[in-house]
C-alpha cells in the first residue's frame, strides 16, 4: 500500500484554492510527491519533466481544456487520470471517459471520494502485477472462495457453478446491501430479457444447500421480498 | 393535396351546373325573344285556311266573308283563286303586276317560294287553289328538305349534342380549375407549411400575388420570433448552467474543508457538529444546484433524450432497493407491487429514476414523522402505462395541487413554496412530459398524495 503512496501526483486546476486543498487532502492521506499546475502549458510541461504516475484534471484551463490536454498526455504516457470537472453534463461525461480518462467527478465533491476514487485507480494501475485474485470470505463456520468456486465447509468441499459462482460475486460485489433480482439476472446472464426470475430463484436455492445450515431459514443469502437479496457477511453485519 | 382535389371537384361541378342553366336559359330565350316575332297573330297558313273556308260560291259568283275580308285588311294582304286551268277565277286586292293566267310551271315555282317578289301562300280547294299573298318582303321563306333518315336519328342527335355539351363544359372547367388550382396551390402548401411553422417561401406574382406576399412576410415574421424565442431559451438556459457552474468551484471548498473539519480528531463534538452542519447544507446546495441545471435543461428542451427500452418493475425494484440500501428510516414503511412484469417503457433511464427517486422523496421529506409508501407499476389507460408513488401521509390540500408542479417564483405560482426547495414535483412534471408522458397528482388534507407518472407504452422491438 505505502508503494502506491509513493506515487507522484499531478493536480491541474486553475483555481489556486481548489489545488490547495487537493494537495491537502493527498498529503494527509500520505502521498507527498504531489505536482500542481494551473495551466494548460504548465500542465503539460509537468508531465514531460516530472513524469507523474497520476493526474486529477480540471476541464476547463485557462488556455485550453482538459479533454484536449489528455490528448496530448496521451501522445507520450498512458497513466491514469481523473478528471474533477464543474461540468456534469452526461456528454461531458462521455467524452472524458471516452478519451480515456479513468474516472470522472463532478464538483463539488467530497474530498473522501475524490480520494477513494484516486486510490482504486492507482490500485489497478500499479498493482496488477500482482496476480488478481477473487475474493475469499468466511460465513460463519464455512469459506466461501470465489476464487477456485469451491465452498468449505467442515473439511468438505462443495464446488459452486458457474451460475452460482456469478450470483455470489455479485452480492458479495454488494454485501449487506440488495441486489435486485434483475440486476442480478443481468448480471448472470447479462441481458435485458425477463423471465430468469424463477430460474434464478432455483439458482439461489442450490447456493443455499452449499452456505447455509439451515437453508429453508437462511441467515446468510436473505431474500428481501418482492426486490431481490442480500449477502450477510461478517463485515457487513 | 386532398383540398386541392376537394376545391377542383368542386369548381367543375359548379361549372357544369352554370352551364346547364345556362343552355336552359338560352333555350327559353330563344322561345321568348327569338321566334316569339316571327308571327303577328295567325301565321299565313292559319289565314289561308281561314281564307278558303271564307270564299263561297253564289250564284256563280265568288264572294268573300265579312271576316275574311276584315283578315285581308289587318295582314295587308291580297288574295286570288286560281281555276285548275290556271285562270284566276276571283281575287281581292290583286297588285295590278300580278298576271292573270299560270301554267303549271309558273305554279310549281311560286307555290312554294314568291310569286313577282310577293311571298304567297297557297290552300287547295275543289275548285282550285286558293293563294294568298303578302306585300312584298315581309316574310322570308325557305325550302328545308330532310333526309327521313336524318330526321329519325334527330334525337339521338340531339342527346349527342348535349354530350357534346356537357363533355365541353366539363372540358373546359377542368382546363380553368387546374389553372386556378395551380395558382392556390403553393398558396395552400404555403399556409399548410405556416401551421406547422416551417418556413414558407411562396412563388410571388399571378392573381394570388397580394396573397403569396402575405403568407410569405407571416412565415417570415414567425421563423424570426421562433428563432427569437429559441434564442432566448438557450440564453437563459445557458445563464442558469453558468450560475450553476460557477457555483460549483466554492461549494467544492465549502464540502471538502467542513467534511475535514468533521473529521478531525482534535476538534471538540461541537465544533465537529457546526462542521457536519455546514457540510449537510452544502450537500443540499449541490443537489439544489445540479436540479436547478436539470430543471432548466428540461424547462427549455435542452436535454436530449438517451432513449433505450426500460422495465417498469425493475426500475422500480432499483428505487426502493436503493432507498433500503442508502439506510431508509424505519418510520418509513416501503413497500412494491408489481401487477405486471412485462410493461416496457422507452424513457432516458437516469431522469425515470430521478423522477420515481423524487416522488419517494418527496414524500420522506414532507412526512418526518414517518408514513407508509407504496410503488405501484400497472397499464393505465391506452397506450400509456402508470408508474404510481402513492403514500399514506399529510397529503397536500386540493387548491395547491396545481401549484407544486410549477417552478418556484414563475408568476403562476400564487402560494409561497413549500418546505423543501420546491424543484422536486416540478422536475418529475418536467420528466414526464419529456417522454410525451404526464403525472397527475391526486391528494387532499390528511388523505396522502398519490403520484402517477403516466409513461408512453414502448412498442414491442423497440
Amino acid at each position: 500500500m505505502d508503494l502506491i503512496k509513493n506515487k507522484k501526483i499531478l493536480i491541474v486546476d486553475d483555481e489556486p484554492e481548489i489545488r490547495e486543498m487537493i494537495e491537502r487532502f493527498l498529503r494527509r492521506e500520505g502521498f507527498f510527491r504531489i505536482y500542481t499546475a494551473g495551466n494548460f502549458s504548465n500542465a503539460l510541461s509537468v508531465c514531460r519533466s516530472e513524469k507523474p504516475d497520476a493526474a486529477i484534471l480540471d476541464i476547463m484551463l485557462p488556455d485550453g481544456d482538459g479533454f484536449s490536454l489528455l490528448s496530448s498526455i496521451r501522445s507520450f504516457t498512458d497513466m491514469p487520470v481523473l478528471f474533477l470537472s464543474a461540468r456534469g453534463e452526461d456528454e461531458d461525461r462521455l467524452l472524458g471517459l471516452g478519451l480515456g480518462a479513468d474516472d470522472y467527478m463532478v464538483k463539488p465533491f467530497l474530498p473522501r471520494e475524490l480520494i477513494l476514487r484516486l486510490m482504486a485507480i492507482l490500485k489497478r494501475v500499479y498493482a496488477s502485477n500482482i496476480v488478481e485474485r477473487l475474493p475469499v470470505f468466511r460465513l460463519g463456520a464455512l469459506t466461501v472462495d470465489l476464487d477456485s468456486a469451491v465452498v468449505l465447509r467442515e473439511h468438505k468441499e462443495f464446488s459452486l457453478t458457474a451460475k452460482e459462482h456469478s450470483i455470489l460475486m455479485k452480492l458479495y460485489e454488494n454485501q449487506g446491501r440488495i441486489v435486485t433480482s434483475d440486476a442480478l439476472c443481468q448480471a448472470v446472464w447479462g441481458d435485458e430479457i425477463y423471465g430468469y426470475e424463477n430460474t434464478l430463484m432455483v439458482h439461489v436455492r442450490r447456493i443455499r444447500e452449499k452456505i447455509e445450515e439451515d437453508p429453508s431459514n437462511p441467515v446468510y443469502l436473505l431474500t428481501v421480498r418482492g426486490l431481490g437479496y442480500k449477502l450477510m457477511t461478517q463485515e457487513s453485519r | 393535396m386532398d383540398g386541392v382535389i376537394r376545391i377542383l371537384r368542386r369548381f367543375v361541378g359548379s361549372t357544369i351546373l352554370v352551364s346547364f342553366l345556362l343552355l336552359l336559359f338560352n333555350l327559353v330565350l330563344l322561345g321568348s325573344l327569338i321566334f316569339q316575332e316571327n308571327h303577328k297573330g295567325p301565321s299565313p297558313e292559319a289565314i289561308v285556311q281561314k281564307l278558303a273556308n271564307e270564299l263561297v260560291l253564289q250564284q256563280g259568283n265568288y264572294v268573300l266573308g265579312h271576316e275574311g275580308i276584315q283578315l285581308l285588311d289587318t295582314h295587308q294582304t291580297w288574295a286570288m283563286l286560281m281555276d285548275r286551268d290556271g285562270q284566276v277565277q276571283w281575287s281581292e286586292r290583286l297588285p295590278e303586276d300580278i298576271p292573270r293566267s299560270y301554267d303549271v310551271t309558273d305554279v310549281a315555282k311560286f307555290s312554294r317560294y314568291y310569286l313577282m317578289e310577293y311571298p304567297v301562300y297557297v290552300w287547295e280547294r275543289e275548285d282550285g287553289l286558293l293563294v294568298l299573298g303578302y306585300s312584298k318582303n315581309t316574310y322570308g321563306k325557305y325550302q328545308i328538305d330532310f333526309l327521313v333518315e336524318w330526321l329519325r336519328s334527330l334525337p339521338v342527335r340531339i342527346l349527342l349534342l348535349l354530350l357534346c355539351n356537357v363533355a365541353l363544359a366539363l372540358l373546359v372547367s377542368v382546363l380553368i380549375g387546374t389553372r386556378v388550382i395551380r395558382g392556390i396551390r403553393p398558396l395552400i402548401h404555403g399556409i399548410h407549411a405556416l401551421s406547422k411553422e416551417e418556413p414558407v417561401q411562396v412563388d410571388t406574382g399571378g392573381i394570388f400575388n397580394d396573397v403569396s406576399q402575405s403568407i410569405n412576410s407571416t412565415s417570415q415574421m414567425l421563423q424570426e420570433k421562433n428563432d427569437a424565442l429559441k434564442a432566448r431559451d438557450v440564453a437563459r438556459s445557458n445563464w442558469i448552467a453558468g450560475i450553476s457552474h460557477d457555483i460549483r468551484t466554492p461549494l467544492s471548498m465549502i464540502l471538502g474543508y467542513a467534511s475535514e473539519l468533521e473529521d478531525q480528531p482534535e476538534l471538540s463534538a461541537e465544533h465537529k457538529q457546526q462542521a457536519a452542519i455546514i457540510r449537510r447544507q452544502g450537500e443540499r446546495l449541490r443537489s439544489l444546484v445540479s436540479d436547478l441545471n436539470l430543471v432548466s435543461m428540461l424547462e427549455y428542451d435542452m436535454q436530449p433524450l438517451q432513449l433505450k427500452s426500460i422495465r417498469l418493475s425493475a426500475l422500480a425494484r432499483q428505487v426502493v432497493s436503493d432507498f433500503l440500501n442508502n439506510g431508509l428510516d424505519e418510520s418509513y414503511d416501503i413497500s412494491l407491487h408489481v401487477m405486471d412484469e412485462s410493461l416496457i417503457v422507452s424513457g432516458d433511464e437516469r431522469l425515470l429514476y430521478r423522477a420515481i427517486t423524487n416522488l419517494v422523496q418527496n414524500s420522506i421529506r414532507h412526512n418526518p414523522d414517518g408514513c407508509k409508501i407504496e410503488l405501484k407499476t400497472g397499464p393505465a389507460d391506452g397506450v400509456f402505462y402508470s408508474f404510481v408513488v402513492s403514500d399514506n401521509g399529510k397529503g397536500i390540500p386540493k387548491e395547491e395541487l396545481k401549484d407544486v408542479i410549477l417552478l418556484p417564483y414563475t408568476s403562476g405560482r400564487t402560494r409561497p413554496n413549500r418546505q423543501g426547495h420546491g424543484l422536486g414535483l416540478p422536475m418529475v412534471e418536467r420528466i414526464a412530459k419529456a417522454h410525451q408522458g404526464e403525472l397527475i397528482l391526486e391528494s387532499d388534507r390528511g388523505e396522502g398524495l398519490t403520484a402517477v407518472v403516466k409513461l408512453p407504452a414502448s412498442k414491442v422491438g423497440e
